[in-house]
This record gives structure tokens, C-alpha cells and sequence, in this order.
């Protein structure tokens, strides 16, 4: 009987380790279990699972429509699943949606910022809500004005700004908290080439420096390749392979994940 | 949550205002536009006014006697007007010529006027205004002829009775009307007339000023809205660590800080507007209200408060429920001009009747209208039947509780995101 207490014990523990292992000792960040969203008649995502470890750049790649926004959408607590959980730091993003957006940062897609603000008057004011305190308040709104690199431009009203600098600015926007996970939608999208150079650095060197964990979708294999440790291919609301950039190309036997993505999406 | 309220209310404000549309249109032009108004009336009134100074009259006397003779000077003295003599048996002679001239009316006296006059047969005096497109100086060159023509028959009548009765004012006017008024259940010595022009400045007035400051929020609110989509800074502000009922109070309190302000814009402009006039008639309307009990009390003023405050708020979270199923802002107003609606009607029926005037079924149709309540608080304030205002409050702010839940869920949930999502899908699939 006693035994038996005991083994139950010890079972129940080792059923519990994966989860304590995966929050504490592994340092998951996200874990995604097979969530589903539909909106109306349309599935925008079917049994979505995986997840993303400590200070790691996890990026999503696949097709227009494929999921991914809608993905990132919920892990920032703006969407609610149809089924499925969502869990970032342990902390579930549908019961402790407001938990959650205290450490995460996301960055929409097609974002903008208040055109009649200036850069700097921007910055200050999406800082106040992580940073109530003045004098880290201005700390942090220097880090942002360095990271964006838009230097006396910052005084200038936000609608004067081009496209490639108002991504910088949001950017920086994103990540000057140094919050625990980024969740970055096309962080590069629209910009031409020096501006992508310019933020692909940016992501890079502040994850290294500061151990944010990023989340990220592109359509840019090679942004992909030059910043992921690791990707998922997702087509259709799933994911069809998972790995490391030099993992996948190994496995379908190809030169670059371009083409390792077109031949996985042609197999499914 | 406080710290964070501030802040979205800050940023509201700063966005609003330096929006040029909104500037312009909210704060500059009522504050320009008002005053120029008053100023172009004021500056054609002047005009006219010089123009009547140097009136001219034409005469064709075909008379030729004492009375033509008395008639004429009289014209020039008591009229003030410039009296010219044409040679001429008929008004078709010189019809052409007095209308390139700038002659205001052509008298014809006819012939055998003195003597008519004087054995007691009614004459025809042709009296011809020259009509050049019309305009207010034209009528009132029209009228300073016709006056001292009149007061020259009064005079004729005078002497006539003045033949026979010692004092010929009593045998005209035997009888004295003198208009008092009973204002709650007192008599006061002024007259209805003074009363309904007082009672009818606040009950157009007011009504009016209470429906353009609820346009005016509520478009400032469906704006700040439509534009956190518009610009797409809507999911970046959602996924911030402040609630979204904060975020809801910030956006609203940031409308009505920019729309007080407009309010006291149009306000300062309209009371400039009013000023403008050289009508000696306002003066003449000053009442001492207090004197007669009708100047309302603070109690009136905190009622009136109350109830604009939330039907204001009622308005605004209406605004902002409106707003989230438009894309953009251009959107967000064409559906919010659906909510004007209940706007107008009370406003047009209040200017005209009294509520209990109405059938039942209207009234209580009105009744349920948010906007009808502060437009009654209004005009309780001068009848001092609060009891209606006060009830309307309780009724509003349910109302407004329960639109603001409405509005909180949306926001709480993912509906502020999908709902135009949902509304553009059902598009394509129509095309």
C-alpha cells in the first residue's frame, strides 16, 4: 500500500517533470498546443503546436494566408483561439491575457504610429506603460532613440517620417523595454534594402545583448536564414517542418530554405 | 492604472488637436467663422444704413395745390429725404429714367388731391418703389418713404377729429392694453412677450448648444477610434500592458477635454456673432429673471450638469461602439451620421412643443431617447419641474451603463479587431 502511495507519487511526478523541465530548467518561452482559430467558415489555423526556448530567435515562414499572423495575433493576446492553448512564461494568454502583456512586445505587421506626434513623443508615451518610473522612463526612451537611429529626425512629427523610418522607429518601439519576448510580424516588411539591413542588425545584436527571446514571421528566406536559430514552416493553418535552417536544408537536400520550403509545401 | 490614464488621455488630446481637420474645423473656424458672420452683418447693416441717410424721393405733381405742397415738405422734413420734382404728366414718362437714377420710390399725387382732401373723398396716392434685385436696404428705403406718409394721414386724421373732440388720441386708442404675465402661480409685471423671447433664446438655445456639443464629442470619438485602425495603431496600443477599460475612459475623456474645448470655441464665437448687432432689442429684453423667480439656481445648473454629463458619455460610448465597425475614419463617420437621427428629433420637437404636449406613444418614444433628457434638464431649469430632469438621469445613466458595457466588451474582446474583419469579408463576398 505504502509502495504503491510512493509509485503513485513518482508517477505523477515524472508526468509533471516535462512541464516543470519545460518552465523552469529548459526555459520555454512560448508552447503552442495544437490551436485552432477559425473565423467564420474559414480555418486560419488547424492544430498549430510548437514552441520556442529562452532567448532564441524562432521564426515562422510560409505563405500568404498560411496562419502566421493570425498565430502571432494570439500569442499577443489580440485573438482569442477557437481550441488549443497558448502559453507564454507558463502563463496562459487567455486567462492571464493581462499577465502576459506585461512581458511581451509585439509588432504588427502594418503598423504605424501616431502621425501627429513626433518620433520622440511616441516613444515616450508607449514607454510610460512599461516604465512608469521618470528617470528610467528617459533611459529607456534614449536606448530607443539610439536602436532606431533616427537621430534628430526624433523631434519631427511622425508624418513626415518615410516608410523604412517608421519601421525603424517601431522597431525600436518594440524593443526598447528589453522585454522578455518580441513578437515581431514581417519585422523587415516593405522596407528596402539598407532599412532591412539596418533592423535585421538591430534584432540581432539587441537579442545577443539583453537575452530577449524573439518570435518572428517573413516571407525573406534569407532574413530567415541570417537570423533564426531555429524555423517552422507553416502552410495552411500547420506546420509542415520544424528545425534549424541548416537542419531543414539537410533534410530535404537542399541549397537554401527557399527551396526547402517550396518542396515541403509542394509534398503536403 | 492611474499613471496610465494620463498618459492615454495626454496622447488623445495631443493627437486630436494638432490633427489640422480637426483644428480647423472644431476650434478655428467656429472661433473665425462666427465673428467674420457678425462682422459682414454688421459692416452691410452700416452701409445700409449710410444709403438711408441720403434717400432720395421723386414726386410728379399733378396737383399742384397746398396739400401736394404740405405733403412734399413734409417728406423733406420729417422724412429726412431728399425730395425731387419731375416734370411730368404720368409715371410712364420717366419710369425708365428713375430706374437707372438712384431714386428709391416715385410718388404721383393726383390731380384735384387738395381738394378731395378737403371735402372729405377718399384719394389714391401711387407710391412706386424702384426695385433693383431687392436686398434689405431696398425694403427699408421702402418703409423710410412709406412712414412719414402715414404719420402725414395721422396728422390729417388728427385734425379732422381734432374739429370735434378736444383730445382726438383717446377717440382712436380708447382702450390701454397692458400685458403682465403670471410666472409660478405669482403675477409679475412684465409682459408674455418679453417672457416668451427669453424663454425662446434657451429654449432654441440651448437644445442647439446641447446637440452640437454631443455631435462634436462624439465625432471626436468615433475619430479617435477610426483612426488607431486608419493609421494601424490599434493592435500595437491592444497589446500594451493597460487595461482596455482604461484605454476605453482615456479615449472618451480625451474627446470630451477637445470638445469642451470646441464647445467654448463656438460658444466665445456665437456670443461675439450676437454682439455684432446693432439691434437696440436685446437690451430692451433684459429681465431681472431672478426678480421673477425664473433665473435658475445652482440645483437647476448641477441637474443640467448631471444630465448633459451622461447623456454626453451615453453619446461618446455610442460613438465609439459605431466606430469600431467602420475601417477608417471617413467610415466611422458615415455610420455615426445613423446616430444623429435620435439627435435631431428630440432637438426639433423641444424647439416647438412642450413635451406634455405630445400624444402618449410620442412621448414616450422621446422619453426613451438619452439625448431628449439634458434638452428637458434645460427647460426645467425655467419651469422648476425637476422631477422629470431628475428622473431622466437615473434613466440615462442606466442607459449609459449599459452602452458602456457594451463598448468595454468590445474592447475587452477580440471583437474590436475581428468585427471589421467581419464586416469586409461579408463585403467581398457581396461583390
Amino acid at each position: 500500500m505504502l509502495f504503491r502511495t510512493h509509485f503513485e507519487i513518482f508517477k505523477s511526478i515524472r508526468a509533471l517533470l516535462p512541464f516543470v523541465l519545460g518552465a523552469f530548467s529548459l526555459g520555454l518561452v512560448i508552447e503552442v498546443n495544437e490551436l485552432m482559430k477559425v473565423f467564420g467558415k474559414v480555418k486560419a489555423l488547424d492544430g498549430l503546436s510548437f514552441h520556442v526556448e529562452n532567448g532564441e530567435i524562432f521564426g515562422l515562414i510560409g505563405p500568404n494566408g498560411a496562419g502566421k499572423t493570425t498565430a502571432l495575433r494570439i500569442v499577443s493576446t489580440l485573438l482569442l483561439p477557437t481550441s488549443g492553448s497558448v502559453k507564454v512564461f507558463n502563463r496562459n494568454v487567455v486567462h492571464e491575457a493581462s499577465d502576459v502583456r506585461k512581458i511581451i512586445s509585439y509588432l504588427p505587421e502594418e503598423a504605424g504610429a501616431y502621425k501627429n506626434l513626433s518620433g520622440d513623443e511616441y516613444l515616450g508615451f508607449m514607454a510610460k506603460f512599461n516604465t512608469p518610473n521618470k528617470d528610467e522612463l528617459k533611459t529607456v526612451v534614449a536606448n530607443a532613440a539610439e536602436i532606431s537611429g533616427l537621430g534628430k529626425r526624433l523631434k519631427d512629427k511622425v508624418k513626415t517620417y518615410s516608410k523604412g523610418m517608421k519601421r525603424r522607429l517601431l522597431v525600436a518601439r518594440a524593443l526598447m523595454n528589453k522585454p522578455k519576448l518580441a513578437v515581431l510580424d514581417e519585422p523587415t516588411s516593405g522596407l528596402d534594402v539598407l532599412h532591412a539591413y539596418h533592423v535585421r542588425g538591430i534584432i540581432k545584436q539587441y537579442v545577443r545583448e539583453h537575452g530577449v527571446t524573439v518570435l518572428l514571421s517573413s516571407h525573406n528566406m534569407l532574413e530567415v536564414e541570417y537570423l533564426c536559430d531555429r524555423v517552422a514552416l507553416i502552410n495552411k493553418g500547420k506546420i509542415v517542418a520544424e528545425g534549424t535552417p541548416a537542419e531543414l536544408k539537410a533534410k530535404y537536400n537542399v541549397a537554401n530554405l527557399e527551396e526547402a520550403f517550396a518542396k515541403v509545401v509542394h509534398l503536403a | 492604472m492611474l499613471s496610465g490614464l494620463r498618459n492615454i488621455i495626454a496622447k488623445e488630446v495631443k493627437e486630436l488637436i494638432r490633427d489640422p481637420r480637426i483644428l480647423l474645423g472644431i476650434v478655428l473656424v467656429p472661433l473665425l467663422m462666427f465673428p467674420l458672420m457678425g462682422f459682414m452683418i454688421r459692416t452691410s447693416q452700416e452701409a445700409a444704413m449710410e444709403s438711408m441717410k441720403n434717400l432720395s424721393v421723386a414726386v410728379i405733381d399733378l396737383d399742384n395745390d397746398v396739400f401736394a405742397q404740405n405733403l412734399t415738405d413734409f417728406m423733406e422734413f420729417y422724412g429726412n429725404l431728399k425730395v425731387e420734382t419731375l416734370d411730368a404728366s404720368s409715371i410712364d414718362e420717366v419710369a425708365r429714367d428713375v430706374q437707372d437714377s438712384n431714386v428709391a420710390a416715385v410718388i404721383v399725387i393726383p390731380e384735384d388731391f387738395s381738394e378731395n382732401l378737403t371735402n372729405g373723398v377718399r384719394v389714391e396716392l401711387k407710391v412706386y418703389g424702384v426695385f433693383r434685385g431687392g436686398g434689405i436696404a431696398e425694403g427699408g428705403a421702402f418703409s423710410a418713404v412709406n412712414s412719414p406718409l402715414q404719420y402725414f394721414e395721422q396728422r390729417l386724421v388728427n385734425q379732422k377729429l381734432g374739429e370735434v373732440w378736444p383730445d382726438p388720441d383717446i377717440v382712436l386708442n380708447p382702450i390701454e392694453i397692458s400685458p403682465k404675465s403670471i410666472v409660478k402661480g405669482e403675477p409679475v409685471d412684465v409682459s408674455p412677450d418679453t417672457l416668451f423671447a427669453v424663454a425662446m433664446t434657451q429654449f432654441l438655445g440651448f437644445p442647439l448648444a446641447i446637440m452640437m456639443l454631443i455631435i462634436l464629442a462624439m465625432q471626436l470619438a468615433a475619430t479617435s477610434v477610426a483612426s488607431e485602425k486608419e493609421e494601424k495603431t490599434l493592435e500595437t496600443l491592444l497589446s500594451l500592458p493597460i487595461s482596455r477599460f482604461t484605454l476605453l475612459m482615456g479615449k472618451l475623456t480625451g474627446s470630451v477635454i477637445v470638445a469642451v474645448l470646441g464647445a467654448v470655441a463656438t460658444i466665445v464665437g456665437i456670443l461675439y456673432y450676437m454682439g455684432s448687432f446693432a439691434f437696440g432689442a436685446s437690451t430692451q429684453m433684459m429681465v431681472d429673471l431672478s426678480a421673477i423667480g425664473l433665473a435658475p439656481g445652482l440645483f437647476g445648473y448641477a441637474v443640467l450638469g448631471l444630465s448633459l454629463f451622461v447623456s454626453l458619455l451615453s453619446a461618446l460610448a455610442l460613438a465609439v461602439v459605431v466606430s469600431v465597425f467602420a475601417e477608417d475614419v471617413r467610415g466611422a463617420q458615415a455610420l455615426l451620421s445613423f446616430a444623429y437621427l435620435p439627435l435631431f428629433i428630440p432637438m426639433l420637437v423641444l424647439m416647438f412643443t412642450d413635451i406634455n404636449a405630445l400624444p402618449p406613444t410620442l412621448r414616450i418614444v422621446l422619453l426613451a431617447i438619452p439625448f431628449t433628457h439634458p434638452m428637458l434638464a434645460a427647460r426645467a431649469m425655467t419651469t422648476g419641474d425637476y422631477f422629470t430632469a431628475i428622473w431622466g438621469i437615473g434613466y440615462v445613466t442606466i442607459f449609459t451603463l449599459a452602452i458602456l458595457y457594451v463598448a468595454a466588451r468590445i474592447f475587452a474582446t477580440e471583437k474590436i479587431l475581428t468585427m471589421q474583419l467581419r464586416l469586409r469579408r461579408r463585403k467581398i463576398r457581396e461583390e
